[in-house]
């Protein structure tokens, strides 16, 4: 789960990272008195889960009152990257020296946490990394071992950095490395951290994502995760406990597997185009398939589903009893082809069957999608 | 002997008094596993399917001399029931159970580096050696035995592979699910290389699918190592971009994770790479596998 930065700039608060002078908006009239607490020049952030907003218009710096309450009623309603703003972050304006990054994630591959620092921080630092990869350095840290400050004080000499930088540097790495801990962080980033004329540091950004695995002990009041999905159908697939992602095609899916999910999208996509992925997981009782048909088909201008699913853990018989219920309670007229194998796969096709679904018992994914193009056609 | 596993390879099911559990013990022994105990903790003495249940793995295998486990154990459980299991001297681990904590995996996977125990997931539908038995989930249905090797990243892809293989009448030496999570307890490269030694193998065939660098990085094993033909399909190609924030992940990793990156690096390595699943045929057909 990402968090929104006012949330993360509060949690690396609490932890002793210099944060901003700020507080959070809903509306014009709390703006501007936020700004008149703190002192013009203020900076506004449009608070949205999105990357690259500052380059899509979404932070704005106001010098008096009056630039401050266009510039915030515009914001609060603006769309950045389709997202609604509907809180902007009012902060104090540093002053920059300079603008450093410190990120730190998980190296999928070494199973490690990886520490990257830069001193060409910034929006353009994928860049950096690309064309002066000299400029960042990383270390991987042995979770065995653990993190020991003398790591960060290794890696920063690597960007051959003075000790007057080093000593405050070091501290903030420790501190992040702290948060990143305490809250199972898959990303703990500050892009830029801010060098200050009397050479103090200040984390003008913050970027924290939970791992959604371990939301249920991480310690910390936040409002539910489904609250922070803005398109309704993919909060119902939260919601209900499968992944659901909202496209722009005509043809629903339903898949029990991520892997399988994205190779039906991959050959329904050859000449159909997908309404949504959806994979169930490993949890599927009539109950949730059910409740799937009934968020596929929340979709307008459907104009068929596809349901692909195998019985290894899955009860598929079971999966297959609640699209049957769905369809006849809701007299379903688009055709549905489904391709089901595995354990009962027998008796799963009888269910489907007598529902008046197409089924196709041939292993090939494609074999199933031939027969859907031979139902509907292309997607125009 | 076939890779990670055989019919002699004595097998415990931890958390197999639970619903899941009991029922693919069920599904295993019908596959003739030899699957000789379970563990939970407070249900030692009991049993479940004929098969005896015990407190702790140590007891588990101090009386029934078994060396391989598969885990159908709540997630939130999973780190403490792994440790306990590579310290009672089991040397292979099936980590079914999805949705564990990356900071759990993260220290179950440097343990079992550190013990040199071999395990696979978290996520994974396990290994199944045709004819021979099975740790974990998948649906015995669709394999058949012969001499191709399969390595999944996703557990139903898997099936599909075997499934049309088995179709076209190419059996498999073995099905292995490495697991769906970012950090894994082995990575592709290591299986790949027991295929590779496994005189039983002559091909293998990778499903992988977009995101991180696993399949990368297994090229370069596959370009420096393998003599036998591999396959590779990436799942994934029309899928969206997730609404990614944070540079770290892109710094570290570069341009890997896309579909086409994960081709080109396979490509070069000599891997034949499948546009759709249903290629896995015609490239069986031409190597004359079964």
């Amino acid at each position: 789960m990402r968090l929104h930065e006012y949330e993360a700039l509060d949690i690396f608060e609490q932890n002793r990272i210099p944060v901003p002078h700020r507080g959070v908006a809903s509306t014009m009239h709390e703006a501007l008195q936020i700004a008149g607490e703190i002192g013009y020049p203020v900076v506004l952030k449009a608070q949205v889960l999105v990357g690259g907003r500052g380059l899509a218009g979404g932070i704005k710096t106001a010098s008096t009152p009056d630039e401050l309450k266009d510039m915030a009623e515009e914001l609060l309603s603006a769309e950045i990257k389709g997202l609604p703003v509907r809180k902007i972050l009012v902060c104090e304006k540093a002053e920059i020296a300079k603008e450093l990054y410190l990120g730190i994630t998980i190296d999928g591959y070494s199973g490690h946490p990886v520490i990257v620092v830069s001193t060409e921080g910034g929006v353009l630092i994928e860049e950096t990394a690309k064309n002066s990869p000299e400029k960042i350095a990383a270390i991987h840290i042995d979770p065995t071992f653990g993190y020991y400050p003398y790591l960060a004080r290794s890696l920063l000499r690597m960007l051959g950095l003075t000790q007057q930088l080093i000593g405050p540097w070091s501290d903030v790495i420790g501190q992040l490395y702290n948060i990143a801990l305490r809250y199972e962080a898959l990303i703990a980033e500050i892009n830029p951290l801010v060098v200050l004329p009397n050479g103090g540091l200040l984390a003008v950004d913050a970027v924290l994502e939970v791992d959604d695995s371990a939301l249920s002990r991480v310690r910390f009041s936040l409002p539910d995760r489904a609250d922070r999905i803005e398109n309704p159908l993919e909060r119902r697939g939260r919601e209900i406990g499968v992944t659901y992602v909202d496209l722009d095609g005509d043809i629903g899916i339903i898949a029990s597997g991520a892997g399988l999910g994205m190779a039906s999208m991959d050959i329904i996509g050859q000449k159909m185009k997908p309404a949504n992925f959806m994979e169930t997981g490993g949890g599927i009782t009539a109950d949730l398939l059910y409740k799937c048909m009934q968020l596929v088909m929340m979709k307008p201008d459907l104009r068929a589903i596809f349901i692909n699913v195998y019985g290894g853990i899955n009860p598929i018989h079971e999966g297959a009893k609640g699209v049957a219920r769905y369809i006849a309670e809701h007299n379903v007229k688009i055709p549905i082809v489904a391709k089901a194998l595995g354990n009962r796969q027998e008796e799963t096709w009888e269910i489907f069957r007598a529902a008046g679904v197409h089924v196709v018992t041939e292993p090939a994914t494609e074999k199933a999608v031939e027969k859907l193009y031979e139902l509907v056609g292309p997607t125009r | 002997m076939s890779i990670l596993m055989d019919d002699s390879t004595r097998v415990i099911v931890q958390g197999i008094t639970g619903r899941i559990g009991s029922v693919q013990t069920r599904w295993m022994l019908e596959y003739k596993t030899r699957v000789v105990g379970g563990v939970t903790p407070g249900k030692g003495g009991t049993s479940v399917e004929g098969v005896p249940v015990f407190d702790s793995v140590a007891e588990a295998v101090r009386e029934t001399g078994a060396n391989a486990s598969v885990f159908f154990v709540p997630a939130a459980f999973v780190l403490d029931a792994f440790l306990e299991t590579i310290d009672a001297g089991i040397n292979l681990i099936v980590v079914v159970p999805e949705h564990i904590p990356v900071k759990d995996v993260i220290r179950m996977r440097s343990y079992a580096l550190e013990k040199g125990v071999f395990a696979l997931g978290p996520t994974t539908p396990g290994i199944l050696v045709p004819g021979k038995g099975k740790m974990g989930i998948m649906p015995a249905s669709l394999f058949a035995p012969g001499r191709v090797g399969i390595i999944s990243r996703s557990g139903t892809l898997s099936y599909e592979f075997a499934g049309i293989l088995s179709e076209n009448n190419v059996g498999q030496s073995a099905v292995v699910g490495m697991g769906a999570d970012p950090v894994v307890l082995r990575n592709l490269a290591d299986i790949l290389e027991l295929f590779q030694d496994d005189e039983d193998t002559d091909a293998v065939i990778v499903v992988g699918e977009v995101g991180g660098e696993q399949e990368e990085k297994a090229a370069g094993f596959i370009g420096r190592k393998m003599t036998k033909p591999v396959a590779a399909y990436i799942a994934g190609k029309y899928s969206p971009q997730g609404k990614r924030m944070g540079h770290a992940g892109a710094i570290v990793r570069g341009s890997s994770g896309t579909v086409d990156g994960k081709h080109e690096a396979l490509r070069k390595a000599g891997v034949q790479v499948l546009e759709s699943p249903i290629d896995v045929a015609h490239w069986a057909k031409k190597h004359k596998l079964r």
